[in-house]
């Protein structure tokens, strides 16, 4: 591999990678607080798996010479994450946690499986591991989605507000990286573009089952700029946290 | 508002003083009875209970209550309502006399027979 | 994570038995001795009825709030291994809670009685959920000890008379040998490590020694009543014994990491075989499961909360023509 093509798929690993690792941070904040038992496990599974995900594209990058996974992920500043911004907003209520779990799942999912047959084999080869996990997540992020969309007045109003007010903030998960046309042609990755059309024709079904309107085109603005560092002031305090005790003292083994 | 050492709690923004309606009859839904197989070829085995409000729902519990750990390869939800179970306290219907070994395989004895008419030959 | 049934010494034990059918008392009686184990539909006395939905019940909120003081640590523990071993470990105490909250319910009360009465302060749950986990060594050390000190009683119990709570007790502690193995590698971690590590487990050990004293409750008064429980396996340790066992197995591998533990009378007396301690402060113990520990309120505004901001999504799935019926086994 030559030296843009390492830098391209550096890019493309980190920004998997970090979204992983603060989505699973966001989706525990879930754990003990659920609003039944058994879909509090449930989500704590997902949190737990996202989370190991993101560990195993941090080693990824440690072979392609980057620092050790733990280091990596619990020792930068916000401003050097590549994650989406959706995935650092707060939890606010179930209806907006569950939104964003089916927006994000559907696209990571389809992520995993475009990078399956990545011509980068190690990459290809995470993909294929962690396929059986991403088919539960998006299986429970469909079934949730449906059933609360469709259940009563109180729950579709809430699950329609929360799909706005995450809608454009899903969109710029699709944030195009400067190695796009690269990493396209060299068979790493298909392309944000692709990904994103992908993306609709697989979550329509689900919504018109759960009677969830797509906001118009017309408004559509994506929300960019978490792929090169630009974040909300959520993520900060989030960073901070999660490296707390790692960063007493990072020499340390703990 | 609780400021919690748990920054999670803090976050969710609770006040320390707050009241709640208590839950009513099955707020926590109804309870299906999980089933699962180890492996390919054994018999599912009954598990425990999950609450939820359909069927699959109680698979999707189901699934991360009792298989998390991945010692199942299949699972089965039921509707416990839908279970007819018989009671412990006729379990004498499943004693039997005792006469009737001619449905056991130790109720068949024939190397007697055989060893007389190879003795008779 | 739960230390011990709190059996009320002063309840009247000789109205106990005097509504049970003498016969059908024997046979259950007979059925204990003999090793079998009731089911949910058995006949059973009243008594039995109702402190096995006690202990369950309270067992089952144990695990439910058990899960806060280490939540508080989800997102903060260190680099990826503890961090996905603790929410496993937290995942797994709110899996707890379901599988004796359906093994309460096989008793015939409904998991939402249960939580109000949880929520309202009318059941109790084990105190040392009561107190907060400053550090993350506080983490640690509720993993490694208050795991410890819960094996030793879910493991007696999982031999009790009762088969629903047997079977989930058996689950559990197959779960809680990761806990103690998480817990003990954690502390290891620390006290063997840098002075700062150290010093925080330390620290950690001297705030948790006394609700981990305080954890198996205080000793029992023998009396008709707790006599009856033990002959129907309903308790199948005195709280003291527990805790003789706990400090027999874990006080030398505390002493073995070089820390100590704020008792100057703690010593095994060789001619007893038994050990000595201070005297736990029991009246601080029973302040704080009256609800006066420096956790009680958040705990349950923690709870209350969850409830409250779930009911929707709850109300929302609620279909009509739902039956509840209690669960089979």
């Amino acid at each position: 591999m030559n030296q843009t093509s390492s830098e391209a798929i550096k890019e493309l690993l980190y920004k998997m990678a970090d979204d992983l690792l603060i989505i699973g941070h966001r989706n525990s904040e879930w754990t003990g607080l659920g609003p039944i038992l058994e879909e509090d496990i449930s989500f704590s599974s997902m949190a737990q798996d996202k989370i190991g995900q993101a560990q195993a594209l941090y080693q990824l990058l440690n072979d392609l010479g980057e620092q050790e996974p733990d280091t990596v992920a619990f020792t930068r500043n916000a401003n050097q994450f590549h994650n989406a911004q959706l995935v650092e907003l707060p939890n606010g209520e179930y209806d907006f946690s569950l939104v964003r779990h089916f927006l994000y799942d559907h696209a990571d999912q389809l992520r995993f499986e475009a990078l399956a047959n990545s011509s980068y084999e190690p990459l290809a080869k995470v993909a294929r591991k962690v396929k059986g996990e991403l088919k539960y997540h998006v299986f429970h992020a469909n079934t949730w989605m449906v059933k609360l969309g469709s259940a009563n007045e109180e729950s579709h109003n809430r699950m329609q507000a929360a799909f706005n007010e995450a809608w454009n903030y899903a969109l710029g998960m699709f944030e195009k990286s400067s190695f796009e046309d690269q990493l396209i042609a060299e068979g790493v990755f298909e392309g944000e573009e692709t990904l994103q059309e992908k993306w609709l024709a697989n979550i329509t079904p689900y919504l018109i089952k759960a009677g969830i309107e797509i906001p118009a085109s017309t408004s559509w603005n994506p929300v960019f700029g978490g792929r090169i560092g630009n974040h909300t002031a959520n993520l900060s305090p989030l960073v901070e946290e999660m490296s707390e005790v790692f960063r007493f003292d990072p020499t340390a083994e703990w | 508002m609780i400021k919690s050492l748990d920054p999670r709690v803090t976050r969710a923004q609770i006040e320390e003083n707050n009241t709640i309606t208590p839950l009513k009859d099955l707020d926590q839904w109804e309870t299906y009875e999980v089933f699962h197989q180890k492996k390919r070829g054994d018999q599912h085995m009954h598990v425990g209970i999950v609450h939820a409000p359909n069927a699959e729902m109680a698979f999707l519990f189901g699934k991360e209550q009792y298989g998390r750990r991945g010692f199942s390869v299949n699972i089965w939800v039921v509707k416990t309502r839908d279970v007819f179970a018989s009671e412990y306290d006729d379990s004498d219907i499943f004693d039997t006399v005792p006469e009737k070994q001619y449905r056991e395989a130790g109720g068949y004895k024939v190397m007697e027979k055989i060893n007389k008419y190879k003795k008779g030959v | 994570m739960y230390g011990n049934a709190y059996i009320d010494p002063n309840e009247k034990a000789n109205l106990i038995l005097a509504e049970e059918d003498p016969q059908k008392l024997a046979e259950f009686e007979a059925r204990i001795d003999r090793g079998e184990k009731i089911e949910p539909k058995d006949w059973m006395p009243k008594e039995y009825r109702k402190q096995l939905i006690r202990m369950i019940e309270q067992h089952a909120h144990s695990e439910i709030i058990g899960a806060l003081p280490e939540g508080t640590w989800i997102t903060r523990a260190p680099g990826f291994k503890r961090k996905l071993a603790l929410m496993a470990k937290v995942q797994d105490e709110v899996g707890h809670a379901q599988l004796l909250y359906s093994a309460a319910e096989t008793l015939g009360k409904s998991r939402e009685a249960m939580i109000n009465d949880l929520i309202t302060g009318k059941s109790k749950y084990s105190n040392v959920f009561n107190y907060p986990a400053f550090t993350w060594a506080d983490a640690c050390v509720i993993a490694w000890l208050i795991d410890a000190g819960a094996i030793i009683n879910q493991v007696a119990n999982a031999k009790g008379s009762y088969g629903p709570y047997c079977r989930a007790l058996d689950r559990i502690c197959t779960e809680e040998s990761f806990h103690l193995k998480y817990g003990h590698d954690n502390v290891v971690t620390l006290a063997t490590g840098s002075s700062i590590q150290r010093d925080m487990v330390q620290g950690a050990l001297i705030r948790w020694w006394p609700p981990i004293m305080h954890f198996f409750g205080p000793s029992d008064k023998i009396s008709q009543h707790t006599e009856i429980l033990m002959k129907w396996k309903v308790k199948m340790a005195s709280n003291d014994d527990m805790r003789q066992q706990f400090l027999d197995m874990y006080v030398p591998k505390i002493w073995d990491l070089g820390l100590s533990i704020p008792d100057p009378l703690l010593k095994k007396n060789t001619a007893t075989n038994k050990w000595e301690y201070t005297e736990p402060d029991w009246d601080e113990f029973k302040r704080v499961i009256n609800g006066d520990g420096p956790c009680n309120a958040e705990r349950l505004a923690v709870r209350r909360h969850a409830e409250e901001h779930g009911r929707w999504v709850r109300e929302a799935l609620n279909n009509v023509g739902s039956k509840y019926i209690v669960p089979l086994a």
